[in-house]
């Protein structure tokens, strides 16, 4: 008896000191990995900038893109998820509430409910658009999207049956809506969704070396560009619908060939993101400051992407590297 | 005279029936099918009312508005929780964590399992995922925990009511049917993501075993054993405490043993909700096309799970005893102590056996001593207590002295830390060119390419287009004819009802994807499975091997047999298939293999000595015995293929899956549930299908009688 007394009292203490324990690490912060290579490279450089220079403990969490990770970061469960592609998000509209700010000039603005703290553009401008190799276009002739219908059988594959095929934007999350898109415009190509940017590339790569016609849906800044030579089909420009129905809230109802998703994509300021609440406390005022100031550019991603996804390194020495290497590129952005 | 011509013209009847039924059923389907794709859709007019998908969104934001508040203060309690674990165990120095999982192993199941842990443990350092081994582990030993405390409990209160049993086992079923999908994105709106809904789903994953088990157990427990306690004077508590659970102790222990197995699977999973761990490492190099990655990624779980599985089935296993004249083994098998080198070779095993045991007895006796010098200062009695309490602990005693002493080395002498980089061995670039160097081998690439095109041109395609092509109240009335034979009208009724659900929800085409894929899949299965079964039931060798095959790959979770595809066949729709096909197969051959060796002897013999040759044997005598196992087998496989349709997507899989992902990615609950339960409703018809054929059967055969 005397001893299950004891042993009660050992378990209470336990939960005592698990109560004690439950009180969060002040300088403690959670992070989104994002889902493609060039995002995660802004997001390690981030990453890294907050550990090492400003003394925080980043949690990197594995979690897909998309409207989920948006609810996610607005319910705090994450603080912050970086490069986010404002043309890709479905939720930006709805819960950010600022104006874009890029390198000073206003970019962009937004008008939702402020669930999630609009932390300032990356830096990184991003392109988007459906390529084709160089020796496809000269040899077919396409000299844009409105060729391919012509040569539809040469892009056929056993599994697209007698349309051709569109090696398509490999994410669900990320909102392409391609198959919308190339039924909008009459290209009679079926939107292949691999399910992740490395098995879209791969498929690619494979089609290249073997001299094939494909048509890929792809983005700036991209190693593939600097391997293989690639032209883009210059999708319309970018419009979207007045007023915008093309939401989940408007049952995506389309605007015909007059707006997105019939036209391609805009230029994308890239952004971080993250909980409003935890960026208001006094002890994350210096992590603020530094989404503020950060300015990646397009070519430090560039040389770093070769590294990572052709060179196969890891990720996080070749972000050490390139931040030893470079210290004038990134001591601006640190708050003093 | 009359009435038995009847009913033989009868079972005539009945034979031509059958086949020219389903004859004529495949002939208007095929020319149903060549009809546009239109008819195939279901009517617009009924999905755009029936809109499910928003109902679920809307009820979700009801309860999210009014619940959250409670689910949070939960989530929270099992966070703080979590994270005190995951803490302790990353930054603890490496040798504690080490022990902590060594010295367990080391005295429950031996040397053997002691040195495999300590493999084990050094794999996942050498790898470079230490962290996300700990994390795993730690999220694994909360959800076990939570999951042993609260089944034990209620598996005991099943145990003392009927009322309460037959209250719960609906319960339990449906929380073994539903995949875990279904519950584990809802459960990110209320629980958050991370850690906690992770542990929440363990729980309704992984609990009915250990649930069952206890009621069992404890329901087993011999009534002279029960009658002489009650005779004695306990009343039903003491009863209850000192008697009836003890003695189910080995069958609580089978169940945490399942327990713990099932939270592994689950919990690798979870990385889809942000459970951090080997799983969201795996899912990265998936992600990332690293074969290498994700192959130690995978070895990490494996070898993790096989230490699990014996460490708990080791804690249940009593000890073999032996004759007084035979040399005990520590770590060679037993049966080789008939060889005189063995015997040298476990001599200092045996050495090093007692002195251990003779250091650990001694220390603890001091220690206890100790204890019962100081507290005999206040009271005789609580020192003795505590005294004969430590005396009888000869391992937990020194291994927590062991623990103190690392603690206090690395807090105050030599700060240890982490598993230290240096020891780092990565086979994952040697995995990563050994693949690359097999797949530009032209003979596989002929190999590979020529397997894709097989199955996607003569078997999914094909299939794909009937079945997408086929109207859907078609299908409908065809699984509800098929329901009507086999089970009965109550049952086709509802089939009827489940499959206009899926309809009316607006995925019929997903679904019928999914079907074809898993069609596709389960017949390569029956195609792989059944010769290996045959093999098997005949050579028992070959048995053996493939036994412990099987063991291993049905120890894994459904997430790594994504690796071995993506490996040599890239991603699209094919891999799906084939990463499918790998899963779901042990079951059909096993279940071949036990149908045809449990094909009593005397039958074949019967058989043989009227002339009947090997081949006519098995064809006509063993594989009609051997059906009922087969469906058995053909059902659980059908399982496995459609639960594994939820992660076909990550390399290219289509249909319901993709579905559910793209939910995922919208945050569009509705969306995704639906999608989960269309997988959940195609799983259950074919189940009671083919469990009621396999009823039939077997009572055709004589192989049971009916009960009822």
């Amino acid at each position: 008896m005397k001893l299950s007394k004891i042993i009660s009292a050992m378990i209470l203490s336990f939960v005592l000191v698990l109560s004690s324990f439950a009180q969060a690490n002040a300088k403690r912060l959670t992070a989104a990995v994002a889902d493609w290579t060039g995002g995660e490279i802004s997001c390690q450089v981030a990453v890294t900038m907050l550990e090492e220079e400003l003394g925080y403990k980043v949690k990197r969490i594995v979690f897909p893109s998309g409207t989920g990770l948006w609810e996610a970061i607005a319910a705090g469960e994450i603080d912050f998820a970086c490069e986010s592609w404002p043309s890709y998000a479905e939720s930006d509209s709805v819960m950010l509430n600022e104006e874009l700010i890029y390198e000073g000039k206003k970019v962009g603005s937004y008008s939702g409910d402020g669930t999630v703290d609009l932390l300032g553009t990356v830096g990184v401008i991003g392109m988007s658009d459906y390529y084709i190799p160089r020796y496809a276009a000269e040899e077919l002739g396409i000299k844009s999207w409105k060729d391919l219908n012509k040569h539809k059988d040469k892009f056929a594959t056993i599994e697209s049956g007698g349309k051709g095929r569109l090696i398509a934007c490999p994410v669900a999350g990320w909102n392409c809506h391609d198959q919308k898109r190339l039924n909008l415009l009459g290209i009679d190509f079926q939107a292949d969704e691999l399910g992740t940017e490395a098995a879209a590339v791969a498929e690619a790569v494979a089609a290249y070396k073997r001299k094939e016609p494909f048509l890929l849906y792809l983005w700036e800044p991209h190693w593939f560009f600097g391997s293989y030579d690639m032209v883009g089909v210059g999708l319309p420009d970018h419009k979207v619908c007045d007023p915008d129905t093309f939401t989940e809230a408007g049952n995506w109802k389309d605007c015909g060939t007059k707006g997105w998703p019939a036209t391609g994509w805009a230029k994308d300021y890239t952004m971080n993101y993250g909980n409003p609440a935890t960026f208001a406390k006094p002890e994350h005022a210096k992590a603020k400051e530094f989404f503020e100031k950060m300015s990646f550019q397009n070519a430090d991603q560039a040389v770093m992407l070769v590294e990572v996804s052709q060179k196969k390194r890891d990720l996080k020495e070749v972000v050490k590297e390139w931040k030893d290497a470079n210290p004038d590129k990134w001591r601006s952005w640190i708050p003093n | 005279m009359s009435a038995e011509s009847s009913i033989n013209n009868k079972s005539r009847f009945n034979v031509y029936l059958t086949p020219s039924l389903i004859f004529f059923g495949i002939i208007i389907a095929l020319i149903l099918s060549f009809q546009n794709e239109e008819a195939s859709v279901f009517p617009k007019f009924i999905s755009d009312q029936f809109t499910f998908t928003a109902w679920v969104n809307e009820g979700e934001d009801y309860l999210r508005k009014h619940f959250r508040w409670f689910t949070k203060i939960i989530a929270n309690y099992i966070k703080s929780g979590y994270y005190f674990i995951e803490d302790f165990l990353i930054d603890s120095p490496w040798i504690l964590v080490v022990s902590i999982l060594f010295l367990p192993c080391l005295v429950t199941g031996g040397l053997g399992l002691g040195l495999y842990s300590l493999f084990t443990m050094y794999f996942w350092g050498a790898t470079g995922m230490w962290d996300e081994s700990l994390q795993t582990v730690g999220l694994m030993g909360l959800s076990v925990t939570l999951c042993v405390f609260f089944g034990v409990i209620l598996g005991t209160f099943c145990s003392q009511s009927n009322k309460f049993l037959n209250f719960m086992s609906p319960i339990l079923d449906t929380m073994q049917v539903m995949p875990a999908f279904v519950y584990l994105f809802p459960a990110v709106f209320f629980f958050g993501i991370g850690g906690a809904p992770a542990i929440l789903a363990t729980m309704i994953y992984a609990m009915p075993p250990i649930i069952r088990l206890t009621n069992s157990g404890i329901r087993q427990v011999p009534a002279e054993t029960i009658e002489s306690a009650t005779s004695f004077g306990s009343n039903k508590l003491q009863l209850l405490f000192k008697i009836k659970i003890p003695l189910s102790l080995p069958s609580i222990m089978m169940g945490v043993n399942q327990v713990i197995m099932m939270a592994l699977a689950l919990v690798v999973l979870a990385c889809f909700i942000g459970a951090e761990g080997i799983g969201g490492q795996v899912w990265l190099a998936i992600r990332n096309l690293d074969v290498g990655w994700a192959m130690e990624g995978g070895l990490c779980i494996l070898f993790m799970a096989i230490m699990f599985d014996r460490f708990s089935s080791a804690f249940s296993k009593t000890p073999e005893i032996l004759p007084s004249n035979v040399q005990k083994f520590y770590l060679l098998p037993q049966n080789w102590e008939k060889y005189h080198i063995a015997r040298i070779l476990e001599k200092p095993l045996s050495f090093l056996h007692y002195v251990t045991n003779y250091v650990c007895i001694t220390i603890t006796n001091l220690v206890a001593y100790v204890f019962r010098a100081v507290f005999s200062l206040f009271n005789k009695q609580t020192a003795n207590d505590i005294g004969e309490f430590i005396s009888k602990r000869f391992y937990i005693i020194p291994s927590f002295i062991i623990f103190f002493i690392i603690t206090f080395i690395d807090s105050s002498i030599y700060e240890i830390g982490s598993f230290p980089k240096e020891w780092k061995l990565s086979i994952r670039q040697p995995i990563a060119n050994a693949v690359d160097a097999l797949t530009v081998n032209p003979g596989f690439i002929a190999f590979t390419k020529g397997l894709r095109g097989f199955v996607y041109l003569k078997l999914l395609h094909p299939l794909d287009v009937f079945l997408t092509h086929i109207p859907w109240w078609y299908m409908m009335g065809v699984f509800t004819l098929i329901g009507y034979f086999t089970v009965g009208l109550r049952f086709a009724f509802t089939t009827a009802l489940l499959l206009l659900f899926i309809g009316a929800c607006g995925i019929w085409t997903h679904s019928m994807i999914t079907l074809s894929s898993v069609l596709v899949s389960v017949a390569l299965c029956f195609a792989i499975g059944v010769p290996l079964g045959i093999i098997a039931s005949y050579n028992e060798r070959f048995r053996n091997v493939q036994n412990v095959v099987l063991d291993a790959m049905q120890t894994l979770p459904y997430f790594c047999y994504l690796i071995p595809v993506l490996m040599f066949f890239g991603g699209g729709i094919v891999s799906a298939v084939l990463a499918t096909v790998i899963y779901s197969i042990p079951p059909i051959i096993r279940l071949t293999t036990l149908g045809l060796t449990q094909v009593s002897v005397s039958y074949s013999e019967v058989s043989r000595s009227f002339g009947g040759t090997l081949l006519q044997t098995l064809g006509k005598v063993k594989f009609p015995l051997a059906v009922p196992s087969l469906v058995i087998g053909f059902n659980q496989t059908v399982i496995l293929a459609f639960a594994m349709q939820i992660v076909t997507p990550l390399i290219g899989g289509k249909g319901l899956g993709l579905e559910v992902f793209n939910g995922l990615a919208r945050s569009d609950t509705g969306r995704g549930l639906a999608a989960g339960i269309a997988i959940v409703l195609l799983a259950i018809i074919i189940d009671r299908i083919t469990l009621a054929y396999t009823k039939k059967q077997r009572l055709a055969l004589g192989l049971v009688t009916d009960n009822k």
